[in-house]
Formats: structure tokens, C-alpha cells, sequence
């Protein structure tokens, strides 16, 4: 079913035509919806809720982490599960959940409604990556199933562990095609959504009116355009070195392990702001319309995201500075300068906040929640960028706790996505007491598990051991840390139940409930097909406030 | 398209001066073996400089009349009329995906799996190719009476696209 989409030409007020009636047809529903729309909306929901099946699968490994850790000399699983389990988690989480939850999740359903596109350039090219995407997910999970169980060499893979005669059986092999499948469905989403922004915008819609989570999200494309070919590279040359022979990161062949560390870190860094730009974008959004306010200082915004992101490539050897083969200076220069940019963008979400009318709701406290825990991860690793102090903390507790604040800062960002946009997405509004209680079990839950790791790594427990002695006086803080993941577990599980009941049961939304600023509060809840009946006259950054607020029109510098 | 270009080409000029600064530190005192960074950063300031050069001449090739959503001041009317094909509904992308996920398949347990791709593949490539074809027939406007029928007057709006 095809149709010539035309551009909105009715005043704004006037939402009783749907272009719904206009396309003739049944409309497909229920699984032969799921699988041939090519709906970016839908795919965007098909995206959120593969993401969130991932978090947690995922999540249920890291329990059974922390219940292997939680008292000295345990043996609730063997060395080989545990191996499988960190390392499949950070897969998952990695792969599956931080990275496309937000730039394939949020970013389908968003981009095209926040810059008045009817979809996205290549709707079905678009419905393909999901495929691809599943197909990765799959197979990750697919190597349990095997002899030889999941791949155990942890989520980074490092050269000779992931060679066929250190790791046999098809495990190791279905993460190499799991991850380039997903590596294949990220590179697609991002040529989809570079082409949707550069043409499909709306009149008047100019670049530098475009919401700064649009922004981030495009500056985020780029990024998956140039580093996770890098990865799928590095995966073909270790195929061929388990398959064929080749000698690629065989060291006793005249390969170098250490090749397999600058591609794949030249891929994993830039896949840090990957996750990271995205869920900047979402919190953004958020802090500007729960504060009342435009974005304080919207084009220092755009520049910090820039340079992030041009930064971004120059500072992939700062995983490997105790492997002695890399320029030091260089790269701790490098890393200490990417702190710059993301302290403007601290800088000016506190400038959005400032002085503004802030509403204290659940999406405004997973935000709130993001600045406090990302700026934590964001000064452990201005820490961890120096040689002479991760010389001393490489490989320990330490830096587990500083990507984990990283992450699950950013991650709480993405909670606050969902209580702000599926009011979007359903037409309904999530529990707010639900959500506080949510939010509050989170927040507890996750800094009661990381926090003390930070002591465990100064104490000198390394990653990835599966078992302990009690006098080396980790046991305590081991303790903590695994209460802290139960609680957060219950965090997680209140949360669910909240999405799912107010699914149906929640309170009605409305078109434009939280007084929203950018473009998608202008369509109903949810969205008709193709968008838009109408679309208010663009005139700065933040539309549907020009329109439903006369008196206080944005002021434009351009 | 200016603003657009200016920014990949931006992009460009950073990994080059990046790419050169590199270059020069690490032949001056690096690893001598080090040479997949350089590489990389190559063929990133390369991949920037194809991008960045097409959204150029794309902008030079409009002699500076700006399109609708690159004026400041353009109204909805200025954007109106067709804007592209958007197929509502598809099943040929699934097919090709799970061709490429046999396909991967193929790499971890043998070389059969890649028949079952291949068919799943290519078939799903000859379906998307086509359909465009078939679907035209029953866009709106191929049969006006039937539309006429189920949509009144909706459909004359949309019937008469220049597709």
C-alpha cells in the first residue's frame, strides 16, 4: 500500500480530518502489523521494547553476577557461566539495549515527528535494520543454547582469548555474527535518519531550528557511520583467523592481539558518546519543557555537540595505555579535552533550569537523576584519562563502577524518555506514584551497587574474577553492592508494571500534556499515519510553544 | 544545504588536522608498529570529504535559491504539493533480513545455510525491486470510481499525484 504523501495544508487549529481517511485500504493489525509496517513510529516501538526485552535479559545476568559475588569463596555458578554471563551482559547491554534503545528507539518514533516529516526517507530499508537488529539479538542469546555455551572472553573480546584454540565451539562464533548484525542494523538506521534530517524537514524548519535532540541524534549517526564499520572489519578479520587460518591477531604467526584492540577500541569509543549523545539529546528535552524554558544557550549546545563528536575519534587508545603501544600524551590530551564540551552542556542544562518553573515530575527526576549519576561516571573518567592514575586503577572495580555511572546515568535519562514520550506513543499517561516509587528504587539501587565498587577497585579487586578470599577485605562492600542490585532489580520490575498497566488503564494524555515545545506535541496522541494533519508555522526552535503562547513568543538571534 | 555541507566538511577539517598531528607524534615517537590509527583516521577524514563534497555541489547546483526548509521565514505553502513515496506496508524487507541472518548463520555452522539465505535474499530483493510496479496500479486515482465510492471526496485530493 503506497501513497503520495502531501505536505499539511490546514490551518493548525483544524484536527477532525485525519489523513488516515485519505488512504484507502484495511490497515494491517496485531503481528502482520509487527512485521511488514514500515511505519517509523511502529518500527521506533518495535525497537523500545526489543531494547527493554534485552535490558532485562541482561539485567537477570547481572544478578546472578552479583549473587555469585555477594559472600566470599561462593559457588552458586561455575567459572565457565559466570564468564559467559559478564559477558554476554555487556554484550546485551552494549548492543542490544543502551545503543539502540535511544538512537534506533527513540530516535525512529521522534526524528521524523520533531522536524514535521510524514516518515522516514527509506521506510522499508528502515523496517530491515529492526530485522537485522532481532536477528543480532537472537543469535547473542543463541550461543546458550550450544555445547560449548556463550561466547567467555568478556564483552571486548581481546586477541588470543577469542582464537579458536582458546575458545572452541560455535558460542564465540554466534557473538561475531550477532554483533554484526547489529553493527549492519546501526549503520542502516543511521543512513536512514542522515537522509531523513538533510531532507525531509519541514518549511521553515531550518538546521538551526531543529530541537538539540535531533541534533545529537544526527551528530550520533555520524559517529555509527565511522566506527562500526572499524568493528565489523575487526569481526571479519577474526572470523578468518578462526575459520581460515589466518594469522591476523596471531602473535606466534607474525599477527599483532594489539591490532584487534585499536580497531575494536577505535570502534568502542566513539560507541560510548553513541549511547551517550542520544540520551544528552532526551534530557534536553526534557529539562527545557519541565522548566518552562527554552534551551539555555541552544547553539553552545549544538557546538558542544560537535566537538563531542569530532573529538570522539581521537581518543580510542586511552582503553589500552597499560598495553605500552600507544602514544600516551596524545591520547590523555585528547581525553581530558572531551570533558570540555560535556561541562558546557552541564553548564547549560543548569542554565535551562535555572530560574525556571520546574515541574517535579517522574520524567523530571529520572533527568534530575541523570545529571547527578552521569556527572559522577563523567569525573571518574576525567580520573581514569590519566595514565599515571590508570596505570593504577586498569582492570579494577574501578573502572567497572565508572562505566556503569556512565551508562546507567544515561540510562536514567532514557527512563525519563519513556515517562515523557509514551504519553506520545499510547495516548496514555504512566503512573506518577508508580513512577516516583520507580524512580526512587532506581536511584538508590544503582548507586548502593556501583558506589562501592569504586572502593573495591582502590582496594585492588580486579574485573571479572568469579570468586574471592574473605581476608581481602572486600567482603562488606561486596555485600553492598549485591543488596543494591536486588533493589534496583525491584526498581526495574515497578517500572515494568507501570508501562504495563498504564498501557490500557493509565490516564488519558491528551495531544500536548506536558506543555511541550518541539514539533511532535503538534500531531495527536498517538500519532495518526503519516503524521501530520497540521503543522504551526516554524519560527524558532520550539513551534507549539509559539503557538500556544502568543505573549511569550521565543526570542530569535538568528 | 549549506549549513549541512559546512558541517560535514567541518568535520573533515578536524580529522585531517587530527589525522596529520597524529602522523607526526607517533612517527617522532610512537610504536613503529602502529599503523592501523593513522589508517582509520584516513579513511574517517575520506568518508567526511565524499559526504561533505555531494552536499556541496548539491547546494552550488541550486545557484543560492534555498529550499522551503532552508528558509527562515518559508510558510507551509511553500513546501506544498508531493513530497515522496512513503509504501505503508511491506513484507519484502523481513524476507531480506532473514535471508542476511541465514546468511550469518552460513559463517558459524556451515555453508548450507547460505542456499536458504540466498533464496530468502535474493527473493526478497526481486519482491522490493518490483513492487513499486504493482503497487502503482492501486494507488489512489488508478480506479476512481471505486475511491470515488469508499472515500467521497477525500480521494480527489491525493488521486492526481505526478508520479
Amino acid at each position: 500500500m503506497t501513497i503520495l504523501e502531501e505536505r499539511p495544508q490546514f490551518a493548525f487549529e483544524a484536527h477532525e480530518a485525519s489523513l488516515m481517511e485519505i488512504v484507502p485500504g484495511p490497515r494491517p493489525h496485531g503481528i502482520v502489523k509487527f512485521v511488514t509496517s514500515t511505519d517509523h513510529k511502529q518500527i521506533g516501538l518495535n525497537y523500545l521494547f526489543t531494547g527493554l526485552a534485552g535490558f532485562l535479559v541482561a539485567g537477570l545476568m547481572a544478578l546472578v553476577m552479583r549473587t555469585q559475588l555477594i559472600v566470599p569463596n561462593n559457588h552458586f555458578v561455575t567459572e565457565n557461566v559466570y564468564n559467559e554471563m559478564f559477558t554476554i551482559h555487556g554484550t546485551l547491554m552494549l548492543f542490544v539495549f543502551a545503543g539502540p534503545f535511544a538512537f534506533a528507539g527513540f530516535g525512529n518514533y521522534l526524528v521524523p515527528l520533531m522536524i514535521g516529516a510524514p516518515d522516514m526517507a527509506f521506510p522499508r530499508f528502515n523496517n530491515l535494520s529492526y530485522w537485522l537488529y532481532l536477528g543480532g539479538f537472537s543469535l547473542l542469546l543463541a550461543g546458550f543454547l550450544t555445547n560449548n555455551g556463550a561466547a567467555q572472553f568478556g564483552w571486548f573480546g581481546y586477541a588470543p582469548l577469542t582464537e579458536a584454540i582458546h575458545s572452541p565451539g560455535p558460542g564465540a562464533d554466534l557473538w561475531i555474527v550477532g554483533i554484526g548484525l547489529t553493527g549492519f542494523s546501526g549503520i542502516f538506521t543511521a543512513v536512514n535518519i542522515i537522509t531523513t534530517v538533510f531532507t525531509l524537514r519541514a518549511p521553515g524548519m531550518v538546521m538551526f531550528r531543529m530541537p538539540i535532540f535531533v541534533w545529537n541524534i544526527l551528530v550520533t549517526m555520524f559517529l555509527i557511520l565511522l566506527a562500526f564499520p572499524v568493528l565489523t572489519a575487526a569481526m571479519a578479520l577474526l572470523w578468518i583467523d578462526r575459520h581460515l587460518g589466518g594469522n591476523f591477531y596471531n602473535a606466534n604467526k607474525g599477527g599483532q592481539p594489539i591490532l584487534w584492540q585499536n580497531l575494536f577500541w577505535f570502534f568502542g569509543h566513539p560507541e560510548v558518546y553513541i549511547i551517550a549523545l542520544p540520551y544528552f539529546g532526551v534530557a534536553t528535552e526534557i529539562l527545557a519543557t519541565m522548566s518552562r524554558k527554552p534551551v539555555f544557550g541552544y547553539k553552545g549546545m549544538i557546538a558542544a555537540t560537535l566537538s563531542i563528536g569530532a573529538l570522539a575519534m581521537g581518543v580510542w587508545a586511552h582503553h589500552m595505555y597499560t598495553t605500552g603501544a600507544v602514544l600516551l600524551p596524545f591520547f590523555a590530551a585528547m581525553s581530558l579535552l572531551i570533558a570540555v564540551p560535556t561541562g558546557i552542556k552541564f553548564f547549560n542544562w543548569i542554565g535551562t533550569m535555572w530560574r525556571g518553573t520546574i515541574v517535579l515530575n517522574t520524567a523530571m527526576l529520572f533527568c534530575l537523576g541523570f545529571l547527578a549519576m552521569f556527572l559522577f561516571g563523567g569525573i571518574t573518567g576525567v580520573i581514569l584519562a590519566q595514565p599515571v592514575l590508570d596505570f593504577q586503577l586498569h582492570n579494577t572495580y574501578f573502572v567497572v563502577a565508572h562505566f556503569h555511572y556512565v551508562l546507567i546515568g544515561a540510562v536514567m535519562a532514557g527512563f525519563g524518555g519513556l515517562y515523557y514520550w509514551l504519553p506520545k506513543m499510547t495516548g496514555r499517561k504512566l503512573s506518577e506514584k508508580w513512577g516516583k516509587l520507580g524512580f526512587a528504587l532506581l536511584f538508590i539501587g544503582f548507586n548502593l551497587t556501583f558506589f562501592p565498587q569504586h572502593d573495591l577497585g582502590l582496594r585492588g579487586m580486579p574485573r571479572r574474577i568469579e570468586t574471592y578470599n574473605a581476608g581481602m577485605g572486600w567482603n562488606f562492600l561486596n555485600e553492598l553492592s549485591s543488596i543494591g542490585a536486588y533493589i534496583t532489580a525491584i526498581g526495574v520490575l515497578v517500572n515494568a508494571w507501570n508501562i504495563f498497566t498504564s498501557w490500557r488503564h493509565g490516564e488519558i494524555a491528551g495531544d500536548n500534556p506536558w506543555d511541550g515545545q518541539t514539533l511532535e506535541w503538534a500531531c495527536s496522541s498517538p500519532p495518526p499515519d503519516h503524521n501530520f494533519e497540521a503543522l504551526p508555522p516554524i519560527r524558532s526552535e520550539r513551534p507549539v510553544w509559539d503557538a500556544n503562547h502568543p505573549d511569550m513568543l521565543t526570542k530569535v538571534g538568528h | 544545504m549549506k549549513v549541512e555541507s559546512r558541517t560535514v566538511l567541518g568535520a573533515f577539517t578536524f580529522l585531517t588536522v587530527l589525522a596529520i598531528v597524529y602522523w607526526v607524534l607517533v612517527a617522532l615517537h610512537g610504536s613503529s608498529t602502529e599503523r592501523s590509527g593513522i589508517t582509520m583516521l584516513v579513511f574517517s577524514f575520506s568518508a567526511y570529504a565524499l559526504l561533505g563534497t555531494y552536499l556541496l555541489a548539491q547546494y552550488l547546483r541550486r545557484h543560492g535559491i534555498p529550499r522551503p526548509e532552508d528558509r527562515f521565514d518559508a510558510t507551509q505553502e511553500d513546501g506544498a504539493g508531493v513530497i515522496d513515496y512513503f509504501p505503508a506496508t511491506s513484507i519484502w524487507p523481513v524476507g531480506m533480513g532473514l535471508g542476511m541472518v541465514f546468511g550469518a548463520c552460513a559463517l558459524v555452522w556451515g555453508l548450507w545455510y547460505l542456499a536458504i539465505g540466498a533464496v530468502l535474499f535474493f527473493g526478497a530483493v526481486f519482491g522490493w525491486v518490483t513492487e513499486s510496479d504493482y503497487t502503482e496500479d492501486v494507488l489512489p486515482g488508478s480506479d476512481p470510481d471505486e475511491l470515488a465510492a469508499s472515500h467521497g471526496d477525500f480521494a480527489s485530493s491525493s488521486a492526481h499525484g505526478d508520479h
